[in-house]
C-alpha cells in the first residue's frame, strides 16, 4: 500500500503564510519566541507574565497548581514541574484567552473561527463578556500562537486585551441604527481602537484602561460614566450664521466601577472629531506619568483624577497637548468613516399578518427593536450566562448570512444582536434562531441575568456568580411562566448584575438589583454569600451606582430577588422608578425585608448553605489565587529591555542555524532597542533612527557617565558605538562576539535603570 | 451528510501517525431520567478521589446551553463530558495531548484509536456502575462518533477511508463488532464541519 504525502508536520504558521497581516505574523513570532525564553528560563516571571497578559493569554482558577475539595487543598501535578508562565501560575495549568472584538463587531468568517477554536482548544463554548470581548477557557499556553495566527487571519488580535493597556473599545451595539443618536460612533471606536493598539504612550500605565463610545446620553448605550475614558456623541452649530452643524464629542475621563466606583468628570464639553484621538492621546501621557504605579488598589485612572481634581488635570491634559508632537493618524481616518458602515441586504418591509411561530409574539416583544432605519429592526440573541456553543454560533453566521449580510454584535450584556434585519423577515429569522436554539425572548429583561465568571474561571471569585446567575435566570423564567409575582410588568425590564467578587466584572454597581460575592463565618466554617446592591442605574449611561444593603447566604438569593421584587410591584406609586421607589422606602426598609434570610443556621442544622450554586464541595476560600486583572507592573523600559534580550536571543539561533550576518546584525539591533528603551525614561519621543538613538543615547547616558559600569566604566557602551554605522560582517567569530557584548550591553542597561528608578525614588522621598 | 466509507485497502493512504488530538463520543442508550447537573458531584468527587490515572483539574457546567457540552471534567490530557450535542446524551471523550505515563509510547493511528476507546469505555463503566446515578446512565458502545479534532489535517476523502479502516481494525481489536460482522461506519457531518465517522 503506497503512502499519499500528507504533511502532518505542517503548522498553522505554513498553512496561513500570506494571510496573517505582516505586523501580527511579526507579533506573534514574537510571542512565540517569547514562549520558548520562558522555557529556557531566559525571561523574567514578571515580565513573561505581563507580556502574555497583554496578548490576552489569562490566568485561570487552579493555575497555581492547588485545589481545594472542600476539606483539603490538594496539589494538581502538571507534567510541566517547576515551570511557570508568571509568578505562582503553573505553565500547564489551562487558562483563559481573551479575544478583542472592538465595539463587538463580528462577520461571519470571524465566527466560524472562533467556533473552530473554541471546539479545537478550549471546551466547545464562546463566552461573550461584559466589555463585548470573546473568552475562551481552558486553553494551554503552547497552543495560543497558532490560535493568535487563525485569528489573525480574519482581523482578529488579541494584543492588549489584558494586562495594564487599553482595552478592548467598546461602543453602543446599536451603533449607526439606533432612532436617538446625533451620528453613528463606530468608525470613531474603530479609529480609537487601531490608534492607541500598541501606541507607545498607552504601555506605561499602572493599571488598565478602559474606553467607550455612546450614542446618545438617555439609554445605557455605552455606559460613558462608568469608564477611564468615555466618548459621547454630539452636534453642536457651527455658529457661523448657517444652518450648518459639526460633529463632535463630550468627553468624560476617571469614571470605573471596581470595588471603589467612581462617576466620570467632565473632561471636555465637546471636542471636533479631529481633535479626539490627540485628546485621547494626552489624557494616555498623563495616566502613564502620573499615574499611581506601587499601590495597584489606587492605581486606574480614577484615583488620579480624583486626588488631582478635574480642573488640574484638565490643565495637564491641555499642557500634553501643547507638546504633542503631530500625527496624521489623528485625522487620517476621517476620509474614512465608512470604515464600519453596515448596508442591508435584503429590501426592508413591514412585518406582514399571518400565522406566526409559537413564541413568536413575546420575543419580538423583548428582542426586537426598530431602527431608525425604516423597515429594519435589530434581534438581540438572548444568551444564558453569555454561552454559545461551536455550532450554534456556526448556525449563527449562517442565519445572519442570509438576513443581513453576516454581521453581528456582541453587548455589554452578554448578548449578540443582528441589525439591518428586515421586519418582513423576523418570523422566518425567529424559525432559525429556534432551530439553533437561539430563540429566547426576555433579551434584555429581568430574566437576561448578567454575570462575570466567579468561581467557575476567575482566581479572585469568592462567590458563584455563574451558578447564581444560572439559578435566578431558571426561577425568574418558571415564575414568568406560571404568572408569578416575576412576570408583573413593573419588573419586566429590571436589570440584574451578579459579580462573584468586589471588582465588578458582572457591573453590579449599575444594576437595578446587584449582588457580588463575599463570605461570612458562622459555625466555625465559611459560608458563600452576596451583598445586595440597591440604587444603581443602568440607563443614562450608567447614571448612578447602587451601595451594598445587606449580605445573604448565596442560596437565599433567589428569595431575595423575589421579596424586593415583590414589594416593588405592591408597593409602588404610579410612575414610580425602581430607583425611585428604593430610595422612598429606604434601605433600612429593605433590609427589615431582608432580615430573616441573614439568619445562618449551624452546619447540622442546613448543610446546603455551606456549599455555592452548582458546586457541592463544602464552600471554601482556599481557591481564591492572586489576581490578573491588575497585571504586572513592568515599566516601559522594562519592555524595551525585554524586547532587546529577544532579539539578541534571536541572533544566537541566526548564529546556531550558521547566519552569522544576520546574527551580528540582530546583536547590533539589540543594542540599539536597549539604548532607546533607556531613553525612553528622559524622552519618551525618542524616534527608531539608530543614529538619533545613539546620538542621545551618548548625550544622556555616555557623556553623563550614567551608564558607566562601577567597575568596567564605559567598556560596554562602546560596545554599541563600535558597531555603530560598520554593523556588517560574515564572520562567525565577529558574530559571535557581538552577540556576547550585545548581552553584556543589555545587562548594563538593566542596571542604569536600576539606578534610574533608585534616583527617581529618592527624588519621591 | 452520511457517506458509507468502503474499506481503504489497495488506494493510496495518508499516514496520520501524527494526529492526537481526537473526540470520542459513546452514545446513551437510555439516559431519559437523568439530568446533566447531576454529573457535577460525581465529577468533583472523581477529582478529589483520583478515579482516572490522569491529572483531573476542574468541572465545568455548560447544562444550561442547547444541546451544548453539558457538564466537563476537564483533564491534562482530555476533557471528559456528558455532552448533549445534537440532541443525543452521551459520554464524550477529548484528547488533546498524551502526557499520562498510561498514553506513552502510542506510535500508530490505530493504536492511538485503541488507547481513545479504552478511556471511553473506562469512562462509561465508571458512569454507569455510579451510586449517585443509580444506573439510570447506559451507553451503546456500539453507537460512536469518532471525529479529528484538528483542522490542519485534510478532511478529504483519503484520510477518511484511511481513518475509517483504521476505526474498524481498533473496534475489532475492542471487541466491538455486530454480531459476527464489523460495525458498519459512516462519515457524517457537513464538509466544512471536522471529520467525524459514525458507527451503529
Amino acid at each position: 500500500m503506497s503512502q499519499l504525502t500528507v504533511d502532518t508536520t505542517a503548522t498553522w504558521k505554513q498553512r496561513l503564510k500570506g494571510r496573517v497581516p505582516p505586523h501580527l505574523d511579526e507579533e506573534i513570532d514574537i510571542f512565540e519566541t517569547q514562549i520558548a525564553q520562558k522555557r529556557q528560563g531566559k525571561i523574567d516571571d514578571k515580565v513573561f507574565a505581563e507580556t502574555r497578559l497583554r496578548r490576552g493569554v489569562y490566568g485561570q482558577r487552579y493555575d497555581n497548581g492547588q485545589r481545594h475539595d472542600g476539606t483539603a487543598s490538594r496539589a494538581l501535578e502538571y507534567p510541566c514541574g517547576d515551570l511557570t508562565k508568571g509568578p505562582n501560575t503553573v505553565w500547564d495549568a489551562p487558562g483563559m484567552l481573551r479575544i478583542k472584538i472592538p465595539f463587538g463587531a463580528m462577520n461571519g468568517e470571524q465566527m466560524e473561527v472562533l467556533a473552530d477554536l473554541a471546539e479545537e482548544y478550549s471546551d466547545g463554548i464562546a463566552h461573550v463578556t461584559t466589555r463585548q470581548d470573546i473568552q475562551l477557557h481552558f486553553i494551554h499556553i503552547d497552543d495560543t500562537p497558532d490560535i493568535m495566527r487563525r485569528l489573525a487571519a480574519v482581523g482578529i488580535t488579541t494584543q492588549e486585551a489584558c494586562g495594564n493597556s487599553v482595552r478592548n473599545v467598546t461602543a453602543c451595539p446599536l451603533a449607526g441604527v439606533c432612532r436617538d443618536e446625533p451620528f453613528d460612533v463606530s468608525p470613531y471606536a474603530h479609529a480609537m481602537t487601531h490608534f492607541l493598539l500598541g501606541h507607545r504612550d498607552a504601555q506605561d500605565f499602572g493599571r488598565k484602561f478602559k474606553i467607550a463610545f455612546s450614542g446618545c446620553e438617555q439609554h445605557a448605550c455605552g455606559l460613558a460614566n462608568m469608564h477611564d475614558l468615555g466618548v459621547l456623541a454630539q452636534v453642536r452649530a457651527t455658529g457661523n450664521g448657517t444652518r450648518s452643524s459639526e460633529r463632535g464629542f463630550k468627553v468624560f475621563v476617571g469614571g470605573g466601577l471596581g470595588p471603589v466606583p467612581h462617576q466620570a468628570k467632565v473632561l471636555r464639553e465637546f471636542v471636533r472629531e479631529d481633535e479626539l484621538l490627540p485628546l485621547a492621546q494626552a489624557v494616555c501621557r498623563v495616566f502613564g506619568r502620573l499615574g499611581e504605579k506601587r499601590n495597584r488598589a489606587r492605581a486606574r485612572i480614577k484615583f488620579l483624577v480624583a486626588k488631582l481634581g478635574i480642573e488640574e488635570f484638565t490643565r495637564l491634559v491641555d499642557e500634553e497637548l501643547a507638546v504633542l508632537p503631530a500625527d496624521e493618524r489623528w485625522t487620517a481616518y476621517l476620509d474614512r468613516l465608512d470604515v464600519a458602515d453596515e448596508h442591508p441586504t435584503r429590501l426592508g418591509a413591514a412585518l406582514e399578518p399571518g400565522p406566526r411561530p409559537e413564541g413568536f409574539a413575546e420575543w419580538l416583544g423583548t428582542n426586537v427593536q426598530r431602527q431608525r432605519q425604516p423597515g429594519y429592526v435589530t434581534t438581540a440573541v438572548n444568551l444564558p450566562l453569555g454561552d454559545l456553543t461551536s455550532t450554534q454560533l456556526r448556525a449563527l453566521a449562517d442565519t445572519a448570512r442570509r438576513f443581513n449580510g453576516g454581521l453581528v454584535r456582541n453587548t455589554v450584556e452578554q448578548n449578540i444582536v443582528l441589525r439591518n434585519v428586515s421586519e418582513a423577515d423576523l418570523p422566518a429569522l425567529y424559525a432559525e434562531l429556534g432551530a439553533a436554539g437561539l430563540g429566547a425572548p426576555g433579551a434584555s429583561s429581568l430574566v437576561d441575568v448578567t454575570s462575570c465568571p466567579g468561581t467557575d474561571t476567575c482566581k479572585l471569585g469568592i462567590s458563584s456568580s455563574r451558578g447564581l446567575a444560572g439559578e435566578l435566570r431558571k426561577r425568574i423564567a418558571d415564575s414568568i411562566r406560571t404568572a408569578g409575582v416575576l412576570a408583573d410588568e413593573a419588573v419586566k425590564d429590571l436589570r440584574i448584575k451578579v459579580s462573584g467578587c468586589f471588582n465588578s466584572c458582572g457591573q453590579h454597581h449599575v444594576a437595578d438589583i446587584g449582588f457580588y460575592g463575599v463570605s461570612r463565618k458562622s459555625d466555625g466554617r465559611t459560608m458563600p454569600h452576596f451583598q445586595v446592591i440597591l440604587g444603581g442605574q443602568w440607563t443614562e449611561n450608567a447614571g448612578s451606582y447602587g451601595l451594598a444593603v445587606v449580605a445573604v447566604p448565596s442560596k437565599r438569593i433567589p428569595e431575595v430577588v423575589e421579596r424586593i421584587a415583590g414589594l416593588f410591584v405592591a408597593e409602588r406609586e404610579k410612575g414610580e422608578s425602581f430607583q425611585q421607589f428604593i430610595a422612598r422606602v429606604g434601605k433600612a426598609r429593605i433590609r427589615q425585608l431582608l432580615d430573616d434570610l441573614t439568619k445562618l443556621p449551624t452546619y447540622l442544622e442546613d448543610r446546603t448553605l455551606y456549599s455555592d450554586w452548582g458546586d457541592p464541595r463544602e464552600y471554601t476560600l482556599g481557591d481564591l489565587g492572586v489576581g490578573e486583572c491588575a497585571g504586572e507592573v513592568v515599566t516601559a523600559v522594562e519592555f524595551g529591555l525585554s524586547a532587546a534580550e529577544r532579539e539578541v536571543f534571536q541572533g544566537l539561533l541566526e548564529l546556531d542555524r550558521g547566519d552569522a550576518g544576520t546574527a551580528a546584525s540582530r546583536a547590533y539591533a539589540a543594542m540599539v532597542q536597549a539604548a532607546r528603551a533607556l531613553i525612553t525614561t528622559e524622552n519618551i519621543d525618542i524616534g527608531n533612527e539608530p543614529d538619533e538613538i545613539v546620538g542621545e543615547f551618548r548625550t544622556r547616558f555616555y557623556d553623563t557617565e550614567f551608564f558607566f559600569d562601577p567597575y568596567a566604566g564605559a567598556k560596554f557602551a562602546n560596545y554599541l558605538f563600535r558597531v555603530h554605522g560598520d554593523a556588517e560582517t560574515d564572520s562567525s567569530e565577529e558574530a559571535h562576539r557581538r552577540i556576547e557584548e550585545a548581552q553584556l550591553f543589555i545587562e548594563a542597561a538593566h542596571a542604569c535603570n536600576q539606578r534610574i528608578s533608585q534616583v527617581q525614588a529618592a527624588r519621591v522621598a | 451528510m452520511a457517506a458509507d466509507l468502503l474499506d481503504g485497502e489497495g488506494a493510496q493512504t495518508p499516514n496520520l501517525d501524527g494526529l492526537v488530538k481526537f473526540d470520542l463520543k459513546v452514545l446513551a442508550a437510555d439516559a431519559a431520567e437523568v439530568e446533566a447537573e447531576e454529573f457535577i458531584p460525581v465529577f468533583h468527587r472523581w477529582i478529589t478521589e483520583r478515579v482516572l490515572p490522569e491529572l483531573l483539574i476542574d468541572v465545568a457546567d455548560y447544562s444550561h446551553v442547547h444541546e451544548g457540552p453539558g457538564v466537563l471534567l476537564v483533564g491534562h490530557d482530555a476533557i471528559y463530558a456528558y455532552d448533549l450535542s445534537r440532541g443525543e446524551p452521551g459520554l464524550l471523550y477529548s484528547r488533546r495531548r498524551e502526557t499520562s505515563p498510561e498514553l506513552e509510547g502510542i506510535g500508530t493511528l490505530e493504536r492511538r484509536i485503541e488507547s481513545l476507546l479504552a478511556s471511553a469505555f473506562r469512562a462509561c463503566d465508571l458512569i454507569e456502575a455510579e451510586p449517585e446515578l443509580g444506573g439510570r446512565v447506559v451507553f451503546d458502545r456500539h453507537r460512536l462518533e469518532l471525529r479529528v479534532n484538528d483542522r490542519l489535517f485534510p478532511a478529504d476523502e483519503q484520510t477518511a477511508l484511511t481513518l475509517a479502516s483504521a476505526f474498524r481494525r481498533a473496534l475489532a481489536e475492542a471487541g466491538v463488532r455486530d454480531g459476527d460482522a464489523p460495525v458498519e461506519v459512516k462519515q457524517i457531518g457537513e464538509p466544512r464541519e471536522r471529520l467525524t465517522l459514525r458507527t451503529g
